[in-house]
């Protein structure tokens, strides 16, 4: 399993995350920043587990953020 | 009758201030410059390098600046993806709620909807304004334009005079206004036309994210046979900063009203130092004091905070760039920060501050920055710890001095250090 990462407070809403891995992203109308699906908040940083037919979509995604605030951990 | 005319013109002159902060804030306010420009969220052109304020911030700053008659411009100016249409609405519609002057725009449809709620609105320099046609288009939608930075002035005094002769007017009604970049970073393309941050590292400058790829050293490498070639010890595509304090009297007599200084992201002594310079040196044009000698004292205090070098720009017609020899700053001073303050003693008027790093002495050069403070500079008097007078404090030592203005938990105290 492997662990999603997310400051979402940074996030600029460029949108290369979704590109990558559009089952795990989703950019929110709301505010212009990115929700990660089925993410649990905490202290303003979301975390979600994934499997290992995700990582290499996320593992994109991590690398297209502009601003490195998604991070991918082996758990 | 032409003097005339540019008698008014000095007269009418904002200095336009960069607010990336609310330490940048207080400065800009207390320099003396006449309008401020910031950006909230993520949607401005450093979404990476300020803080930024947030949407909450608007009513505040808003409240500060007209309490001093000071003019407010939000930045809505990076390219806006579907996505972004419902923030920007939301901060556009708090803006005007807020009582925010204007709001600096280059997408079409941050245009379209500050006119359908009439909010004011200016083209941002991402717009590339560079010609008469271009103006008469937008002055549809907004009464002051940011002329492209790599116009010349005869160029700017063309679109002036043309404005005039034209009577473009805005939605105000009144005539279009020129605004144009006076002082600080200029981009090595177009700009709001370099993509080298995004082919890099996927951050787009035109999302405020740029990594500044500009501003580092090369290898060219020959592919044919692997030979390296070090530029020239240049950073060929790191240009100088922007200084025109040298030749205001020219760039006010080609009819522009604005002059915007550039540095959202830079410290708050940087603003303080600036806005000062320009303020000083508008001052002396319009009480014709503006010498040379007064020019060389700015510059030289202009070279103190952050800068790559000065060169002219392209306003007095340069095809060529100047370019940088060396990474980072030329400031002739640098701060290390110090201290943080503790708490004000009202009566005594003492300020206590708790060292954090390095040492100070009695003679020390210091700047205190804080929220409400703005930047302080003052030499070091007397420096006392536990009542006693001592010649110098170090790391951990809880020490007072005589300040005149309040200092607070959020005050920071830095020694300033000639290079």
């Amino acid at each position: 399993m492997f662990q999603i990462i997310f400051h979402r407070g940074k996030c600029i809403g460029c949108n290369g995350c979704v590109e990558a891995a559009p089952d795990r992203w989703r950019i929110s109308r709301k505010d212009g920043r990115c929700n990660l699906i089925e993410g649990k908040e905490k202290k303003g940083i979301y975390r979600a587990l994934i499997s290992i037919e995700e990582y290499a979509q996320n593992f994109q995604a991590a690398n297209n953020c502009p601003v490195r605030i998604i991070q991918i951990a082996r758990i | 009758m032409l003097d005339n005319i540019e008698k008014m013109n000095y007269n009418n002159i904002e200095i336009l201030a960069p607010v990336g902060s609310y330490e940048s804030l207080t400065t800009a306010l207390n320099a003396g410059c006449n309008s401020v420009y910031f950006g909230v969220e993520q949607l401005n052109m450093r979404s990476r390098s300020s803080t930024n304020f947030t949407l909450d911030d608007l009513r505040v700053i808003s409240r500060t600046c007209n309490d001093r008659n000071i003019k407010t411009y939000l930045t809505i100016n990076t390219i806006l993806y579907d996505h972004d249409i419902g923030l920007m609405k939301t901060i556009v519609n708090q803006a005007k709620d807020s009582g925010i002057t204007a709001i600096i725009a280059s997408d079409h449809a941050v245009m379209s909807y500050c006119k359908s709620i009439a909010m004011p609105l200016h083209i941002s320099t991402q717009a590339n304004v560079t010609n008469i046609e271009t103006v008469e288009f937008y002055a549809a939608f907004a009464n002051v334009m940011v002329l492209s930075r790599e116009l010349s002035l005869r160029q700017v005094a063309e679109i002036s005079r043309a404005i005039e002769r034209k009577q473009i007017k805005g939605p105000s009604g009144e005539l279009v206004k020129l605004e144009i970049f006076a002082h600080g970073a200029l981009c090595m393309a177009i700009s709001g036309k370099c993509y080298l941050s995004l082919h890099s590292n996927n951050a787009s400058a035109n999302r405020g994210a740029c990594i500044q790829n500009c501003r580092k050293q090369y290898i060219v490498t020959d592919k044919e046979d692997g030979v390296e070639l070090e530029i020239d010890n240049e950073y060929i595509m790191s240009a100088k900063d922007l200084c025109t304090i040298g030749f205001l009297d020219k760039i006010l007599k080609s009819g522009v009203n604005i002059l915007k200084i550039e540095g959202r992201g830079r410290s708050p002594d940087y603003v303080d130092t600036v806005v000062r310079c320009y303020k000083e040196a508008v001052t002396a044009l319009q009480e014709e004091r503006y010498t040379q000698e007064r020019i060389e004292n700015w510059e030289k205090q202009l070279a103190t905070v952050y800068n790559r070098g000065f060169w002219d720009g392209y306003y007095l017609g340069r095809k060529m760039g100047e370019w940088n020899d060396s990474y980072g700053s030329k400031a002739t001073e640098k701060k290390i920060f110090i201290a943080r303050g503790i708490k004000y003693f009202d009566k005594i008027e003492v300020g206590e501050f708790r060292v954090e790093s390095h040492s100070l002495k009695k003679g020390d050069k210091i700047m205190v920055t804080g929220p409400t403070t703005g930047v302080l500079k003052a030499e070091l008097g007397e420096i006392r710890v536990n009542d006693v007078t001592v010649e110098s404090v170090s790391k951990g030592d809880v020490f007072s001095i005589k300040m005149d203005e309040i200092i607070r938990p959020s005050s920071k105290l830095y020694k300033i250090v000639s290079e």
